[in-house]
Order: C-alpha cells, then sequence, then structure tokens
C-alpha cells in the first residue's frame, strides 16, 4: 500500500519541486510585465505629450503621413497612433523579457529571434516612412512641373510615377523583412518590369505620330538649312 | 403668374405662362452631359421623420440629370446613417452621405482645427461648405444646387428651375438664387418681409448709393436657402456659419463676380417649410438669434466695403428701419386685403419691435468687435494648408458609404 501511495506522490512531489524552483521565473516575469506595462504607458504618456508640443498633427497633415494612414481606413490623430505603435511594441519587447526571465530554453531561441528581428523591422518601418514622404514629394513634383508644363495627363502621369515607387517600396521593405525573398523578388521583377513594359508599348504606340512629326521636322530644319546656305 | 418686371443689378428670371418641367427636363439633361450637376443637401435626421423629406426623395427619384447627391446628414447615430442610406435607395443618381457625427467626419473635422480653421458650430452652412468639398473633391460635377430638407411643397421643377440658368451653356450665369412668395392662409416669411427689405432701405436712406446694398435689394427673397452656382464658385467663396449664412453668401457673390453673372428664378408657386419662433425675449434663439446673425452679417459687408459706422449712424438707423418697416406693414396688409388673406397687424408690430431690438443688439456687438461674424475660410485656402485635404475626405466619405449593414426594416416614416 505504501509503495502504491509513493508511486502517486513521488509525481507529485516532483512536480512540487519543479513548481518551487520555477516560481521566483515566473514572479519574476510578473514583476516585469506589471513594470513594462506601466513604463510603457508613461512613455506613451509622455510621447504624445511631446509630440503634441512639436504640433506633430500638424505636420504629420501637411506632408501626406495622415493620408497615408487614412489610405489604411486609420482614422486616429497621428499622435495617437504613432503613441499606439509604440506602446504595443515596448508591451512585444516587455512580453520577450518577461518570457526569458521563465529560463526555459526553447522561448530563450524564441526571445533571441525576436530580438534579431528587430533592426530588420526598424528598417522596414524606415524604409516605409522614408518611402512615402520620398514618392508622395516627387509625384507632387512632377504634378506641379507637368500642369506648368501644359501636359494633359498632369495627374495620371504624378499617379503612374507613385504606384511604381510604391511597388518599389513595398518591394524593399518585404525584402528587408525577409519574407519570402525569392518570391517577392520574382513578384517584384513581374509587377516592375510589366508596369514599365506596359508603359513603354503605350507611349511607344501612342506616340508614333508625335515621333514621326519631330522627326519630319528635324528633316525639315535641316533642309532648310540648306537652302540658306545656297 | 408674375409680372416681367426686371428690378436691381441682378437679372430676374420670371414665371411666365404655363410651366413645362418635360421641356426643362429634356434640356437639363442635354446640359448635364457638359456641365454634370451635383445636388447638396444639408439635412437632420429629424428631417427624415417629418413630412418633407419622403416627398423629396420621391421627386428626387424622377431626376435624371443629377450626376451625383452629397447629402450631409447632420444630427444622426451609426443606425440612422443606415437608415437614411436605405430611405435614399430610390434614387437613381449616385448619392453620397456624410455622416457628420461619423468617427471619420469627426476626424476632418479635428484635421481642420488642429490646423487653426474655425469651421463653426454644426449648422446649415458647415454642412454646406463639407458638401462642396465633397463635391470638388470628387471632381465630377461642374454646377452645384442646394436646397433645404424641410420643403413641404417640393416639387422637381423647383430643382430643375433653379438649375436651369446655371447649367444653360448660353446663358453664362455662375450664381441663381431661387425665389417664391411664401403664403398659406396668411403672409410668411416675416424676416424677409419686415426685416431685410426695410434694413436694406433704411441703409440706402442713410449711407446713400452702395452697390452692394443695391445688389441685395435685387433679390426678392434674399434669404431663401436654394440656390445653384458653379463649381470654381464654391472653392472661392467663404461660408458664414451662422443664420447669416444666406446674407454672407450673397455678399460673397458679389464680392468675385459681376452682378451680371448673377440672376435669380422663380422656383414656386408657393413653399412652405419649418416655422421658426419668434422668440422675442431670448436673442439667443428662434428668429432672433437668426435677425442679430443677418444684421451682423450685413454690417461687416458694408464695412468691408469701406463704409464707416458710428453710434450716431446705428441710433440714426434703428428710427429709419422703424418708419420703413411700419410703411411696409402698411403695404403687406394692403396686400392681404386684397388677397383674401388673414393678417395680424398686431402681430406684425411686435415682430418689427422685436426686429428693432436686434438691430440695436447686433449693432451693439458690432461696434464692440466689428470681426465677430464667422466666416469659413474658402477651399483654396484650406488646401494650401492640408495638400491632401481632398483626398482624406473623399476616403472618409467613400468608406463610410462602403459599409454595408443589415437593418432589416427601415424605421423611416
Amino acid at each position: 500500500m505504501s509503495d502504491f501511495l509513493d508511486l502517486i506522490l513521488e509525481p507529485l512531489q516532483e512536480v512540487f519541486l519543479k513548481f518551487k524552483v520555477f516560481l521566483p521565473n515566473l514572479l519574476a516575469m510578473l514583476v516585469i510585465m506589471v513594470a513594462g506595462i506601466l513604463l510603457a504607458k508613461v512613455i506613451r504618456l509622455m510621447l504624445v505629450k511631446s509630440l503634441n508640443a512639436i504640433n506633430f498633427d500638424n505636420w504629420s497633415d501637411r506632408v501626406g503621413m495622415t493620408t497615408l494612414m487614412r489610405k489604411g481606413d486609420l482614422w486616429s490623430k497621428p499622435t495617437a497612433a504613432l503613441g499606439a505603435v509604440i506602446f504595443w511594441l515596448l508591451i512585444i519587447v516587455t512580453l520577450m523579457i518577461g518570457l526569458s526571465a521563465l529560463r526555459m530554453h526553447a522561448i530563450d531561441n524564441l526571445v533571441e529571434q525576436f530580438f534579431a528581428y528587430l533592426p530588420r523591422a526598424f528598417s522596414a518601418a524606415v524604409i516605409l516612412i522614408v518611402g512615402s514622404l520620398l514618392a508622395g514629394f516627387i509625384s507632387r513634383a512632377i504634378l506641379i512641373a507637368a500642369v506648368n508644363s501644359g501636359y494633359h495627363y498632369s495627374k495620371l502621369l504624378a499617379e503612374a510615377v507613385r504606384t511604381l515607387l510604391t511597388v518599389l517600396i513595398l518591394a524593399m521593405a518585404m525584402e528587408q523583412l525577409q519574407i519570402a525573398p525569392g518570391i517577392v523578388l520574382a513578384a517584384f521583377s513581374i509587377i516592375f518590369g510589366g508596369i514599365v513594359t506596359a508603359l513603354a508599348i503605350a507611349f511607344g504606340v501612342g506616340g508614333i505620330d508625335a515621333a514621326k512629326r519631330m522627326i519630319e521636322r528635324e528633316n525639315g530644319a535641316e533642309k532648310k538649312d540648306e537652302i540658306e546656305h545656297l | 403668374m408674375s409680372d416681367f418686371y426686371q428690378s436691381g443689378s441682378i437679372t430676374t428670371l420670371h414665371q411666365l405662362g404655363k410651366s413645362s418641367l418635360e421641356r426643362l427636363e429634356a434640356e437639363l439633361l442635354g446640359f448635364s452631359k457638359v456641365s454634370p450637376i451635383a445636388l447638396a443637401l444639408p439635412a437632420l435626421y429629424s428631417e427624415f421623420e417629418g413630412p418633407a423629406m419622403p416627398g423629396i426623395v420621391q421627386e428626387l427619384a424622377k431626376v435624371k440629370y443629377l450626376n451625383e447627391i452629397v447629402l450631409v446628414l447632420d444630427k444622426g447615430t451609426e443606425k440612422d446613417f443606415q437608415r437614411v442610406r436605405e430611405f435614399m435607395s430610390p434614387i437613381s443618381a449616385e448619392v453620397k452621405i456624410i455622416h457628420n457625427d461619423g468617427k471619420r467626419i469627426l476626424e476632418i473635422y479635428e484635421t481642420f482645427a488642429r490646423n487653426g480653421f474655425n469651421v463653426g458650430e454644426r449648422g446649415k452652412g458647415r454642412s454646406a461648405w463639407l458638401a462642396y468639398g465633397y463635391v470638388l473633391a470628387r471632381g465630377k460635377s461642374d454646377v452645384i444646387a442646394l436646397h433645404d430638407c424641410d420643403i413641404v411643397t417640393y416639387s422637381r421643377e423647383l430643382l430643375a428651375r433653379l438649375c436651369y440658368p446655371v447649367a444653360h451653356p448660353n446663358l453664362d450665369y455662375v450664381f441663381c438664387k431661387g425665389y417664391y412668395s411664401r403664403v398659406s392662409n396668411k403672409l410668411n416669411g416675416r424676416v424677409t418681409r419686415l426685416l431685410v427689405t426695410p434694413l436694406v432701405r433704411a441703409l440706402q436712406q442713410i449711407i446713400g448709393q452702395n452697390g452692394f446694398l443695391t445688389f441685395l435689394d435685387s433679390f426678392r427673397y434674399a434669404l431663401s436657402g436654394e440656390f445653384c452656382m458653379i463649381t470654381d464658385l464654391a472653392r472661392v467663396n467663404r461660408i458664414p456659419w451662422d443664420w447669416g449664412l444666406e446674407v454672407g453668401s450673397l455678399a460673397e457673390v458679389y464680392r468675385n463676380y459681376s452682378p451680371r453673372r448673377i440672376c435669380q428664378v422663380d422656383i414656386a408657386a408657393n413653399y412652405d417649410h419649418k416655422h421658426q419662433i419668434l422668440s422675442a425675449d431670448n436673442a439667443a434663439k428662434g428668429l432672433m438669434k437668426m435677425t442679430v446673425d443677418i444684421c451682423k452679417s450685413i454690417f461687416r459687408t458694408l464695412a468691408s466695403e469701406g463704409v464707416v459706422f458710428s453710434d450716431g449712424l446705428f441710433k440714426s438707423l434703428l428710427v429709419t428701419y422703424l418708419r420703413q418697416a411700419e410703411d411696409t406693414i402698411i403695404k403687406y396688409e394692403a396686400d392681404a386685403a386684397i388677397n383674401g388673406l388673414k393678417f395680424d397687424r398686431h402681430e406684425e408690430a411686435m415682430a418689427v419691435e422685436a426686429f428693432t431690438r436686434a438691430i440695436g443688439m447686433a449693432s451693439q456687438t458690432f461696434m464692440e468687435n466689428p470681426m465677430t461674424t464667422p466666416l469659413i475660410p474658402n477651399w483654396n485656402r484650406v488646401i494650401s494648408a492640408i495638400p491632401d485635404i481632398f483626398e482624406m475626405l473623399r476616403m472618409a466619405v467613400d468608406e463610410d458609404n462602403c459599409t454595408t449593414h443589415h437593418l432589416g426594416s427601415v424605421n423611416v416614416k
């Protein structure tokens, strides 16, 4: 009977001992999580206040960042959105640190991979933000230049350039994130190449008459020049 | 049938002979191929529960020449918005509803505010301004017509006659205001009859010849809420967001265009809509609030024209106005008598007394701060400050109108 009881109690004691060893880690994780959440909230508050002080929303409206958010059906203030992004990023970091406090081999690997991936995610975010601003700026510059030159399809041209740049930026960001890089590269080559080929064909076919006129004008000018010399 | 007399500095287009709605609509359908027409409707949700809106929708469903209808819904919840979408579904033209209380449009207002634009409090002025913005943002229409949503005597002839002068490619009008008589078993339209016309004439008597006063006096119903204009005008005009909306809009039209390109058109034999209470004891609501706002708008426009206002001028104005208004009452008493209409002379005199007090209040406010009349900035200025605002507005409205909800039966009466 005693052996039978030992058979039941031994695994329980083993579990209890393991839990006793594990308990401080669990407490450490909980403390890290609570402190992390509080810190993330404080940082978000300070960030939003600082951004408000430098009129970040206003700046964002003017440079097109707000429009970018609206395109993604995100209708909060840019400061609030940025605050939320930073807050959740900090929460994820806190969670990772908290999990690493558990000192479990599988989780340690996951945490290591996460922190190794962070610089890539950061670079991709920077590429997206700077790229979008640059695409907006270039597209607007082309629009203004084309309108001032009296070009009839200015808006279409500006939108085409913006689309091409957006495709390029998205491909760069996804390549940076290492999301199926082979597929992204192939898809980008096909899409970008396709757009450029389509534009080249469209321009080539549509511009036959214009090119013909230009060549004829050039020939005409040469002949005229010869006559004047005579 | 009216006479054919042309008065003042603008063109008056009368209702002469038998009307032919079919001809007007057929011609408008042709014009709309060259100049697409948008209809802006500033509406409160409560108006969908009243008697006017069902009739308006029924009539609009038969109109073929409209390119788009932009309805700005105010004071409506998300469910109300969905109900209104269902309610407007019989109309064949493309209908877009701007949900003023929706989260996306509220964020658009927030964007205006943080960029230093005071677009005022909710009301017809702000709604009309936003509707113009959306029409401009879409860039699919060249002409914008606007009418109220509380017209119980609505017929589509009103809309056709309103649009015709501006949509007609050979007439070259940029702005057309509707006029009509406001008669039931008595004469209505107290603010126009007993305030605006006597006040303008009293000011003419004191100040002398003035282009804006002549222009304002040319309108048979300066306070009518129905007008039609080219989209360029919607881009450059500033709009008052208070009750000075109609007079202030006319002042902007006068400022930006020659009176030769402005007209008024007889749009209805009779017209009835929601009546405002006088509230003679409270200058913050009803006709008294309307009166104070209208007077301030007129004073500010005249001051911007170079007219110098002083205490003495305002004192004379009160007395001159009172005399003009008393004479007007006598004229309308006779008019009512010959047409067999009820006429309460005491009530009319009480209204004039209240209006006189309102002019006094408006002049006092104006002397304290002549810049108090609120004007919503024009769209050109807004675009220069927020280059992508049209894109944002278009996205907000289109996203709102894309969402589908199944509400079951429509509860709007």
